[in-house]
Formats: structure tokens, sequence, C-alpha cells
């Protein structure tokens, strides 16, 4: 089963991202980061999201770019978090994809579905506040978006969380 | 509590007048109210903005939901959604995206209803 978890900036993503991993009851949770901590802030967040974490045992696999590669057991049910991140890794870093960081994220989820018993992916809404961008964070927008509408065509369940909110989208 | 948000210039307000037969007096508007305006009245619009100037004058929010599930937990919160976009290059702009956010969260689930309207329509998703 394949769950795409969307929402905005501090709506409770990851609170219930982690909440649905826990119902599969599985014995093997994966939690796969791909924040990259270049500045204090960044550090906070982890930290923040490792505390909450920590009492629902996860085992975490730090993953900046190419998730393609990542060899996962069957019985893993993972939680990836967050899109919004991986994709500007790939973009940016300098062993990303590039240009190619559309297909190959996609196959990098293609290849997690495939591997894992379950998988739920936490992305974002970044798409509304109405303003127009530089052309690189344009790019970017447009990236991002197309992995989104791709990855919930693949999707089993599609989840926008308001304020903690679940709203089923699919 | 009942929450009614949405986006900028969607009916929020009209909404909530209407539906919960508030007066024009019954409002206030958090671009100039008080932490105690605001736990003692009826409804509350610009909910957002209120967080903007608590995050300007660096004041801590992460009570403030229970507050008001205390001191005034039949308040209708008016609030725009403002964590749509990409994280701005500032500090205080993450700040104040950021608490709205977590804010927010609590008083939905507080909440006995939260309404999200677009283009004046209200779906209620609590």
């Amino acid at each position: 089963m394949f769950h795409l978890i969307t929402g905005g900036s501090g709506s409770g993503k990851s609170a219930f991202a982690e909440s649905c991993i826990l119902d599969f009851q599985g014995k093997n949770r994966i939690y796969i980061a791909t924040m990259f901590p270049f500045d204090e802030e960044s550090h906070v967040r982890i930290q923040r999201h490792r505390k909450m974490r920590k009492e629902k045992s996860f085992s975490t696999i730090e993953c900046y770019t190419g998730i393609v590669k990542l060899e996962i057991s069957p019985d893993a049910d993972i939680l990836l978090e967050c899109m919004s991140n991986l994709t500007a890794n790939e973009m940016y870093q300098e062993n990303g994809a590039k240009d190619q960081c559309v297909p190959q994220i996609l196959a990098g989820i293609d290849h997690l579905i495939t591997q894992a018993r379950n998988l739920v992916v936490v992305t974002n809404e970044v798409f509304s506040d109405g303003r127009h961008y530089e052309e690189e964070t344009e790019k970017y927008l447009y990236n991002l978006g197309r992995i989104n509408c791709e990855m919930s065509k693949m999707a089993d369940r599609v989840t926008e969380v308001v304020y903690g909110i679940p709203v089923r989208l699919k | 509590m009942i929450l009614v948000i949405g986006g900028a210039y969607q009916g929020k307000r009209a909404y909530a007048s209407e539906k919960y037969d508030i007066e024009e007096k019954d409002w206030t508007d958090g671009e100039n109210c008080t932490e105690d305006d605001i736990l003692c009245s009826r409804a509350v619009y610009n909910f957002h903005i209120y967080i903007r100037r608590q995050a300007e004058s660096g004041i801590d929010m992460t009570k403030l939901a229970e507050k008001i599930k205390k001191k005034n937990p039949k308040l209708i919160i008016v609030t725009d959604e403002v964590g749509y976009g990409i994280v701005p290059m500032e500090a205080m702009e993450r700040t104040w995206r950021e608490a709205c956010g977590r804010v927010c969260t609590v008083l939905a689930s507080y909440a006995d209803e939260v309404i999200r309207i677009s283009m004046g329509i209200g779906q209620k998703i609590k």
C-alpha cells in the first residue's frame, strides 16, 4: 500500500504520517530522512522530528539523493519525509540527478513500492502563495508539482492534512 | 469552539456571520486586538494577523490555544491559511507561518467544528 500525504507548513503532516505507519502494525519501521542539515534551523527541525519518532521505534536511514539505490527488506513499512527536500537535493546537490530529477525520483518511489510492505510519503503544498519566483525556484515548483501529480496516480490513498485533520483526496 | 479557515478573500467572515448569526459589533479584529479581547469576545477574524503581531514581538505562543480553550471555549475563529507557499527566506516569515500552523492545529483539535471556505463555499472537515 502506498499512501501519499500532503499539507501546508506546520499542518501536522509528520505526526499523521507516523500514526499511519503505526496503524500498519508491522515489525520493521523505517524512516527515510531526506532533510540535509545545512543550518541551525534544520538541526532544530530534525531534532523535533527525532523526538517524535523516538517512542515509535523507527530505524532511520539518512538519504539525501538516489533513493532508487536503497536496499529495503520486504517486511519494511517505510516513511519517507519529505519530498520537497528530496527534490531540492536532487536538483541542487553535487551528486543529485539535476535535470533527471523527476524521472529519477519517480523511479525511486516505484522501487520503494516494489521492495517494501508499505510506503508512506510526505510531500508539501508549496504552490498557493500566488507569487511568481525566479526561474530556478519556478523550475523547482514545476518539478515538485509533477512529482506530486505522478505520485498521486501511483498512490492507493492520498490525504491532505489540514491543521491536524486528515482530508482524504483519493 | 469553531474554526473557519481558508485562503484570503474567500468569504470566510461573511460565511461565519451568516451561519453563526454574528453581528458586526461581536467581531474582534486580529489586526489590532489584545489577547484579552480574544479571550472575552464571541468571534475573532484576522487571527493569522494576530499571530503575526505576536511573532513580531517575539511572544511565545505555545500556550495560546490552551488559554483560549480554557477561558473562551465557545470562540469562533476566522483565519487565513498561510502555510501553502515556498518556505520564505526571512526567518520572521518562517516563524509566523509555522506558528499559525501549530496554534491552529491545536485549536482544531479542541474545535467542535472546522470549516474550510473556498469561493464562499464551506466544506466541513471536522
